[in-house]
């Protein structure tokens, strides 16, 4: 819950809401010659110049359907010559057209459609886009699970609309969620990172559209991507901790957690599901007792072993190698 | 009124004479179509008000005392039409401390560059009172004895300036450049201790981590590229943590200096690319070499009288991948990665004749990884899609041979994955997916003491241990009419882990469970409500022994319940009116039993109960110009024990709000051109 948020709510409850004067902008529309410059070639290798519009004769402004806020995106810009037209990304669409213009009860959808209820498939959809948008950080996408699973460009992103929620920090988990139902429960834990505040977004971590690393992460395994922001933990140090260098994620749930610092399970749990029980490390949970019998309350185990993810102090005078110091 | 109240007022109070010289009807004149395709400028300022002392409620915002605060949003942007070059203010929070605010000026298709600025507070939820001094800074003085204290509030903060610049070359070619530096201030919970001894020493946190990425980008119709260098940096400000008792002397007084995170570096080229052989064949890869280094000078002179450690990783990626459409229905996936991090940190024998369960030396991590994949996909009739495939991991460690946790070089994990999915449908779309996996490896090795002794070879650690782990997913969305929508997800999965010795000790099982369903309504065209529930259910069966040869039991569970219901009306063209209301309770049980030996008792059970609920109503003055009000509540309750019955030696006790009920109220002013 983002309370501040003034772009958050914006728009909100018009989004799902039908206008009341879509009748007087299709007018306004024709009337205005503004159409001209969002409107495409009625072919795709028609020359600009010769564009007329056809489009926004029948596609009004509406809510479900917007059409001139598009002009409010990247995709409204004329001055940039890669701009597509309705067409490069609808296609000429020209039996639709026909249809029309028959009159026919069942008008002929356009040749490409990208909402809820398309029969286009997806790959036909996603190629769409990625005519364009093939590289950069979408290299991998043909690779990724979102891909293998069917996932569509346009079941994340709204290209008509000036605000794409899946690409603002504060409303993309809204969108993510969308699927992944349990991350938005884990979220809300009350160990977590500042994910509903908006300070930290699924795309931090992860690459949606594909990488060459697991679990879609943004760099190369899972130690490199929580080291963007934790990099004391990197090291190496003078004593290290085998866990801390293999992956962070085998004592941490980095989605939430009931415990202190994302921890998965509560010191001494977690420590002996390595340690061997010798000495106090089989010592039973208890928070109370003298020595190291104590070993539920406060750190736990880490009250001792504070600097658990390596020390790099080389004198041993008090058990470094134990990461006391 | 406090010095930020009054700056906080400052500010709103400038922000409203801003606001007055803004002709009210100025946008009416506006074309509404030119309106509709222009982008659109925000600004809002106003001031909210928190109704109590907190520390959870404003944990990442600060809004954590009571009092006054300012809220004030924009959102700039300007675009030439002509020329394509947009120019964006984007601000946010700004009169909180979770403030942010980003300026980009670009010429699309040609340049850009950007420069970004963001801060985020964390403010620990236990408050300490203590009478340790210093804090915030690596000298510490710390009482022998227990001694009355004064309430202190950790805390830290991070500050990132971010730049970066882009460039459209010819031939296809980009060059971007991102660089972001972020300094990390304040202090946070940390102690030093000795069995039955624990004394609290706060670390100070201030640091600066700097990372730069230079990419030159080639996109072409069948291959793309991406090219570059990857740097980090991490400068930690304090080198050791000192520590001085007043009041006498205790076993911990040796205890210092406490070694802090020493500096290290990243440097790393890579190049990504992808090819499409064909409409339905694509290939793509990555290769990446790395060095990590950490050099830092040690605090202390080593025995081997090294002054630095001089760690060294090198780290090397190969990744290909492969998909295919050999046949309309069906499609092909192939990958296989490689990644090798080869510690090249040298090998000294720093803390000779320590133990006899560890020698002297540092020990270097080496992990090499081989992941492969394949996978097939099938279209069936009815818009169903059937899917299988295989994964096989392949993970290689190096261990030392004396140790006090048992370890095997090498794991081997192959997962078998059959699903089946509809995707296409106008009423009933959904997957079922089931996920097989095996995990085993070499031969544990044996541990031995210094003496040569055989050491405890008992536990098979969670992540090395045999698995067989099973999982079942499910996902179905319903809508069974236009304004109704049904979404269910629900997931199980269950591990079985191998023990290494007849007590069965170690990790046994694990499960987890995942339920969600969402449901929305378009009760007309001004209503509209969502609603989902949750639960999440977490167990781990674990056992141990004791020293003394007791074994014992635990069961771990972990349940988390949580809803959510939100409302959205339009009662009237001008006003918008919603209401969300959040809860989430969740439930931890340590379930200990004694399998040999004495009975034995476990700890209690920890509760913890969130309730969230924001209104809002947003009503338009004139078509872009309006006032918003918001109200929010949270209820925070825990029975959390963790720090409940400890005091450190210096008489240092951490507390947090058992039961805490906030209140917020908001009302700004926007202004949209």
């Amino acid at each position: 819950m983002n309370l501040f948020s003034m772009h958050a709510a914006r728009g909100r409850v018009a989004r799902h809401m039908k206008p009341s004067k879509g009748w007087a902008l299709s007018i306004v529309l024709l009337l205005s010659g503004i159409t001209g410059l969002i409107e495409p070639a009625v072919a795709e290798d028609q020359p600009a110049n010769e564009v007329k519009p056809v489009c926004t004769t029948c596609h009004v402004d509406t809510v479900e359907g917007p059409i001139l806020s598009l002009k409010k995106t990247r995709h409204g810009v004329k001055a940039d010559e890669r701009t597509p037209t309705c067409t490069s990304c609808h296609g000429a669409s020209e039996a639709h057209i026909a249809s029309i213009i028959a009159g026919q009860q069942d008008k002929v959808k356009p040749d490409r459609t990208f909402n809820k209820n398309t029969t286009t498939p997806v790959d036909v959809r996603n190629q769409t886009c990625l005519t364009c948008h093939q590289g950069g950080k979408r290299i991998h996408w043909s690779m990724s699970a979102h891909s293998a699973n069917d996932v569509a460009c346009a079941t994340c992103h709204k290209v008509h609309t000036a605000q794409d929620k899946v690409r603002d920090k504060r409303t993309q988990t809204e969108v993510c969620f969308t699927c992944h139902k349990d991350k938005r429960a884990e979220i809300r834990r009350p160990s977590r990172h500042p994910i509903l505040e908006g300070k930290v977004a699924c795309s931090d971590c992860h690459n949606p559209h594909g990488t060459a690393g697991e679990k879609q992460l943004v760099r190369d395994n899972v130690n490199d991507t929580c080291y963007a922001c934790h990099m004391e933990k990197r090291g190496p140090f003078v004593r290290t901790h085998q866990p801390v260098q293999e992956n962070c994620a085998i004592c941490h749930n980095p989605h939430g957690s009931t415990l202190p610092n994302l921890l998965k399970v509560r010191p001494p749990y977690l420590c002996q599901e390595c340690h061997e029980p010798t000495s106090h490390r089989g010592n039973i949970g208890s928070l109370t007792g003298t020595s190291t019998s104590a070993n539920l309350a406060a750190r736990g185990c880490l009250n001792c072993h504070t600097n658990i993810h390596g020390t790099n102090n080389p004198a041993d005078i008090s058990n470094e190698r134990t990461f006391r110091r | 009124m406090n010095t930020l109240t009054r700056k906080v007022f400052s500010l709103v109070a400038l922000a409203a004479a801003l606001l007055t010289m803004i002709r009210p009807g100025q946008a009416a004149e506006v074309d509404e179509v030119t309106d509709l395709a222009k982008p659109e400028s925000t600004f809002s300022v106003g001031a909210g008000y928190v109704s109590d002392d907190n520390r959870r409620f404003g944990q990442y915002t600060g809004l954590r005392d009571n009092g006054f605060y300012g809220l004030i949003d924009l959102d700039l942007i300007n675009r030439d039409e002509e020329t394509g070059t947009w120019t964006m203010l984007d601000g946010r929070n700004l009169g909180l401390p979770n403030r942010e605010l980003r300026f980009e000026h670009n010429k699309q298709g040609d340049w850009k560059y950007f420069l970004e600025y963001d801060q985020t507070p964390r403010y620990e939820p236990f408050q300490a009172t203590t009478a340790v001094s210093g804090i915030g800074t690596p000298n510490l003085t710390v009482p022998a004895a227990a001694t009355a204290g004064v309430p202190v509030d950790l805390k830290t903060r991070r500050d990132t300036v971010g730049l970066g610049f882009g460039k459209q070359l010819p031939g296809d070619l980009d060059l971007q450049v991102r660089f972001r530096q972020q300094e990390k201030t304040g202090e946070r919970i940390f102690a030093r201790g000795t069995p039955g001894i624990f004394q609290f020493t706060p670390e100070p946190i201030d640091s600066t981590t700097r990372q730069i990425e230079a990419t030159v980008g080639y996109t072409g119709k069948k291959l793309q590229l991406s090219g570059g260098y990857y740097g980090t940096a991490y400068d930690n400000h304090n080198t050791a943590l000192n520590i001085t008792e007043t009041g006498g002397a205790t076993a911990l007084s040796g205890f210092t200096p406490i070694g802090l995170p020493p500096d290290n570096e990243s440097h790393q080229l890579f190049l990504a690319g992808g090819y499409s052989f064909s409409n339905t064949t694509r290939g793509t890869f990555k290769a990446a070499y790395s060095r990590l280094t950490q050099n830092d000078s040690f605090i202390l002179p080593s025995l081997p009288g090294r002054t630095d450690l001089g760690g060294k990783i090198d780290a090397s990626l190969l990744q290909a991948g492969i998909t295919a459409r050999p046949m309309p229905k069906l499609s092909l996936l192939a990958n296989l990665r490689y990644e090798n991090r080869s510690d090249k940190t040298p090998v000294e024998d720093y803390f000779s004749g320590a133990s006899t369960t560890a020698t002297g030396e540092n020990e270097p991590r080496s992990i090499k990884t081989i992941a492969g994949k394949v996978e097939a996909n099938y279209a069936l009739p009815a818009g169903f899609r059937l899917t299988g495939g295989i994964e096989h991991d392949i993970k290689d460690r190096n261990f030392s041979a004396v140790r006090v946790v048992s370890a095997r070089e090498e794991t081997e994990e192959t997962s078998y994955r059959l699903g089946l999915r509809r995707s296409m449908s106008e009423t009933v779309t959904g997957s079922l997916t089931y996920i097989h996996s095996n995990r085993t490896g070499s031969d544990f090795l044996t541990t031995v003491l210094t003496t040569g002794a055989a050491g405890s070879n008992l536990i098979a650690p969670v992540h090395l241990a045999d698995r067989d782990r099973d999982k079942v997913r499910l996902t179905m969305n319903w809508m069974p009419s236009e304004p109704l929508s049904f979404q269910l997800m629900t997931d199980y999965a269950q591990d079985d882990y191998s023990s290494r010795t007849t007590e069965n000790l170690g990790i046994r099982k694990g499960k987890a469970e995942n339920y969600a369903l969402d449901a929305t309504y378009v009760f007309s065209d001004t209503w509209q409500g969502s609603a989902w529930i949750s639960q999440n259910k977490n167990r781990i069966d674990q056992a141990t022994s004791t020293s003394g040869g007791q074994l014992w039991f635990a069961a771990l569970r972990s349940t988390g319940d949580a809803f959510g219901l939100s409302l959205l009306n339009k009662p009237t063209k001008k006003l918008e009116l919603g209401a969300e209301l959040q809860y989430a309770s969740y439930n931890d049980k340590f379930g200990q039993e004694a399998i040999t030996g004495a009975a034995i008792t476990s700890p209690p059970d920890i509760n913890t109960q969130i309730t969230g609920l924001q209104l809002t109503a947003k009503y338009a003055l004139q078509k872009n110009m309006g006032v918003r009000v918001v109200y929010g509540y949270q209820r925070w309750s825990t029975d959390d024990w963790t720090w409940a019955t400890w005091t450190y030696l210096d008489g240092t006790q951490l507390m947090e709000d058992l039961d805490k009920r906030v209140h917020f109220i908001g009302t700004s002013v926007y202004y949209n051109w």
